[in-house]
């Protein structure tokens, strides 16, 4: 390992325990920052708009405080510790925030971030629920007034070349996180679960270039590593929504299992899909962000009325994954109050059924305080599986 | 838990109208076997979902999903369901409606036949499920597709129906083209659909008819409704939430109207009497937000006997008068229905932006609060829903921050009194909506008196 990539790993460390430190230093030199939470905000159009899109995380390690005096407890725990952490000031370098429709936590509490945050700009994405041809036009439509509001906040319209330009960055950069998840794959893998989840992490608070810069040296870095440092063990795939921090990654990796590939937001349901460049570029991210991200806020319909094919058209890239990754087992792990997730939490264990891959499921709060039981947990599954 | 439930009272109601609601209900939903046993079809959904008049329009009987559940839950009885759910690994935190929904269905599916003692004879198995993609509840747009996993064969159609938020630098005008005809487009997928499933063409004059009828039904609630504003009022939220039925229930329907205008006559009756929901009104609330306890319907008796009323709530008033809203001059019924949806949506956009700080959910309360001489805010937070209750927390933050409308005197640095203006007092009580382990009668009660001290206090430091 020589020094050039040692430095690559620490800066990854740096930035991963001082989050947002980059988009602090942005900030002051008169950049835009527009945070977002969810994998469906289209960020090639702020990056477009020439702002930088920054992914809001939550603090597990930081109990929920002032943002429940504002906030009701049954919402989703990890989008309240993102508001918690936001009232907070942990993130007061942001000018906007940008809400899509992804579920009700979101939704419901967009007028909740708008005026307690009271940032220069807000807006709200109406993602439609279905898949139609009438949802597409709608969605295509509803991305452009979205460009013409981030138009005005900006002072510059967002041309056509821009939007195609932030299209083939976030493509490359797509590219590379697949390159990454390359490493995932050999037994033992080059990389752990752990090491991934704080690159990707980190990439979301980047400008688009630089976390392209960065996965470029990361790669380089691993390709170095000749020997996988370390040990053969259990597969493990974790099935869910979105897992910004390491430590259910840590926990599992720490009990002596690899996790090898994820369907998560902030992992392969976001990072992978790519958006067509041929053709209409709004037509084109609507296509991205409403049918190719499988998030189970969308409506897939079931044409044939037949119990397994259904199973495979919405958790059919579980399969794929597990075959890829050859993974041993998974665990579905799904927040308290997630009512899309947790909706399908008997689909998805009959669809792991059906594919004879163990599962372990769990529902957890967003926090370290669940470590114990979860450890407990984890330790029996991985027994259980050996 | 049968001793309970035979313990468990009937609430007393101020008007025969709420009354006549409980064998309305009961009748409907033996209805709806009765209807699978005749042939007729039958199709799960949701209320507030823009396609009651073209279900009626088309023969189709709608089995309210959410209505049973909450018979259920009024009836005590959804433990058992809740349970089985749970059973099948979905969790407590989910949508009690839906998981008592789950749990029933899947009962009645493994035993072929209506589960033991089902609450009023049990839900009709569907020959379709009409779920809601919406901007408001996810489990609209999750439960049917779970429910297949045991009904595998029962179709799905999915509607999409948005509308815009409220943004400072959007005006719904910039965007509405382009939500209208989505909506429309929906509906008319939604129609192709019931079309095939019912093998018969929609009759569009007689869908004109009966949007007509939902049209002047809204209208008339509305009307009604505004009836509650003399002193004392005539009637409650408690008997709000037996009312509600046939305009979430039954839209497009002659019913439906005809329950209104019966309504609208016992009304102006107790007004000319000067009859109210208790003799002595001395504190006149709003129910500003949150789905009731089924199961505890009887705590607005609680507050009556405190002196308190309720003469408005936001909470099942999802209608808005027609005549207020843009509509176009058009014949097309599913173009009625979606300027309709768009036109409630944005009620009361343009009324907030002319009130620095607000926002069309506080506007709502604080028009409501002068329309209904209002003199505190009671809200609910059902844990298991978030479509209703998130947001309600910081609605009332802001309505305190915008809006003070109590003169009092307040005491000065210097010891002199200044005059000055204060908040409403608010309440928000705790539990769910049908899963009764959530709920204490004494936490609830406890709350309810202090909430009460609290107002008497604010009248006696009251100015004029």
């Amino acid at each position: 390992m020589n020094k050039k990539n040692i430095d690559i790993l620490s800066k990854v460390e740096s930035y991963y325990s001082d989050y947002g430190q980059r988009a602090r230093e942005l900030k002051n030199e008169g950049k835009k920052i527009i945070g977002y939470a969810c994998s469906l905000v289209p960020l090639e159009i702020i990056t477009a708009a020439g702002c930088i899109p920054f992914r809001i995380r939550g603090d597990v390690h930081d109990p929920i405080t002032k943002g429940d005096t504002n906030l009701e407890t049954i919402a989703c725990p990890f989008y309240r510790s993102c508001f918690d952490q936001s009232v907070k000031g942990k993130y007061d370098f942001l000018d906007g925030s940008v809400v899509a429709h992804g579920c009700d936590s979101m939704t419901r509490t967009y007028a909740v971030w708008q005026y307690t945050l009271d940032l220069s700009y807000s807006h709200f994405i109406n993602l439609p629920h279905t898949l139609s041809k009438s949802s597409m036009e709608f969605f295509r439509a509803e991305l452009n007034t979205f460009i013409k509001s981030l138009g005005r906040f900006t002072g510059k319209e967002i041309s056509d070349d821009a939007l195609a330009e932030a299209i083939g960055l976030y493509n490359e950069n797509r590219d590379k996180v697949k390159a990454l998840y390359e490493f995932r794959k050999p037994d033992p893998p080059t990389v752990s679960g752990t090491e991934i989840t704080k690159i990707l992490t980190v990439g979301s608070s980047l400008p688009v270039t630089e976390a392209n810069n960065l996965f470029d040296k990361v790669l380089e870095e691993l390709g170095q590593r000749e020997e996988s440092p370390f040990k053969k063990a259990r597969r493990i795939m974790i099935d869910g929504a979105c897992v910004d921090n390491i430590e259910l990654v840590k926990l599992i990796e720490d009990l002596g299992a690899n996790v090898v590939i994820d369907t998560l937001c902030n992992g392969t349901r976001d990072n992978l899909p790519h958006t067509e460049t041929k053709g209409d570029p709004l037509s084109a991210l609507a296509d991205r962000y409403l049918d190719k991200i499988n998030c189970p806020r969308t409506y897939r319909e079931n044409k044939d009325q037949d119990l397994q094919k259904e199973l495979e058209s919405r958790f059919g890239d579980i399969g794929f994954y597990a075959r890829e990754f050859n993974v041993d087992a998974a665990i579905l792990y799904v927040y308290k109050y997630c009512d899309p997730f947790g909706f399908e939490v008997p689909a998805r264990k009959s669809y792991f059924d059906s594919i004879k891959l163990p599962v372990l499921y769990l529902e957890d709060e967003y926090s370290t305080g669940t470590i114990g039981q979860l450890k407990t947990r984890i330790q029996a599954f991985l027994e259980m599986i050996q | 838990m049968a001793e309970e439930k035979k313990k468990h009272k009937k609430r007393r109601t101020a008007t025969k109208a709420a009354a006549s609601i409980g064998p309305m209900v009961k009748a409907a939903i033996g209805g709806t076997i009765k209807a699978k046993e005749e042939g007729k079809k039958t199709a799960y959904s949701f209320i507030v979902c823009l396609y009651d008049e073209i279900l009626r329009a088309m023969d189709i009987v709608p089995v309210w999903t959410e209505n049973y559940a909450g018979v259920c839950g009024a009836k005590r009885d959804a433990e058992r369901f809740l349970e089985r759910a749970e059973s099948l690994s979905f969790s407590r935190s989910l949508c009690t409606y839906a998981l008592c929904g789950l749990g029933f269905d899947q009962w009645r599916e493994e035993l072929a036949e209506m589960p033991p003692d089902a609450p009023w004879g049990g839900q009709a198995r569907p020959d379709m499920m009409l779920s809601s993609g919406q901007i408001l509840c996810d489990p609209r747009n999750k439960w049917y597709q779970a429910a297949q996993q045991f009904m595998p064969d029962v179709p799905i159609h999915n509607v999409d129906l948005p509308y815009p938020f409220y943004e400072d630098d959007i005006h719904y005008s910039e965007v509405q083209d382009y939500y209208i005809k989505h909506i429309m487009e929906e509906l008319r997928g939604l129609v192709a659909f019931l079309e095939k499933q019912t093998g018969t063409k929609m009759d569009y004059d007689r869908l004109r008819e009966t949007v007509d009828l939902g049209e002047r039904t809204w209208n008339l609630l509305h009307e009604t409704y505004e009836l509650r504003r003399a002193v004392p009022t005539p009637m409650g939220t408690g008997d709000a939430m037996n009312t509600m039925v046939p305009m979430a229930f039954m839209l497009g329907t002659q019913t439906a109207y005809d329950f209104y205008a019966e309504l609208n006559k016992e009304l102006k009756e107790k007004i000319a009497r000067k009859e109210g929901v208790i003799e002595n009104e001395k504190y006149r609330l709003l129910w500003g937000g949150g789905l009731p306890s089924w199961f505890a319907l009887t705590d607005f008796n609680y507050f009556n006997s405190k002196g308190a009323v309720f003469p408005a709530e936001t909470t099942y008033r999802m209608i808005q008068p027609i005549y207020n809203m843009y509509m176009p001059d058009t014949n097309d019924p599913i173009e009625r229905l979606a300027w309709r949806w768009f036109g409630y949506w944005v009620y009361w956009y343009d009324q907030a932006r002319k009130r620095p700080g607000s926002h069309p959910d506080v506007e709502w309360l604080i028009q409501y609060i002068e329309d209904y001489q209002i003199e505190g805010v009671v809200m609910h937070e059902a844990f298991s829903c978030r479509t209703w209750h998130l947001g309600l927390i910081w609605q009332l933050n802001q309505l305190a921050k915008i809006y003070k409308p109590i003169p009092v005197l307040m005491l000065g640095k210097d010891g002199s009194e200044k005059k000055s203006n204060r908040e409403l007092p608010s309440l928000v009580l705790e539990s769910d909506i049908i899963d009764i382990t959530t709920y204490s009668e004494i936490d609830t009660r406890n709350r309810i008196d202090a909430f009460i001290e609290t107002l008497e206090s604010v009248k006696q430091s009251k100015t004029n």
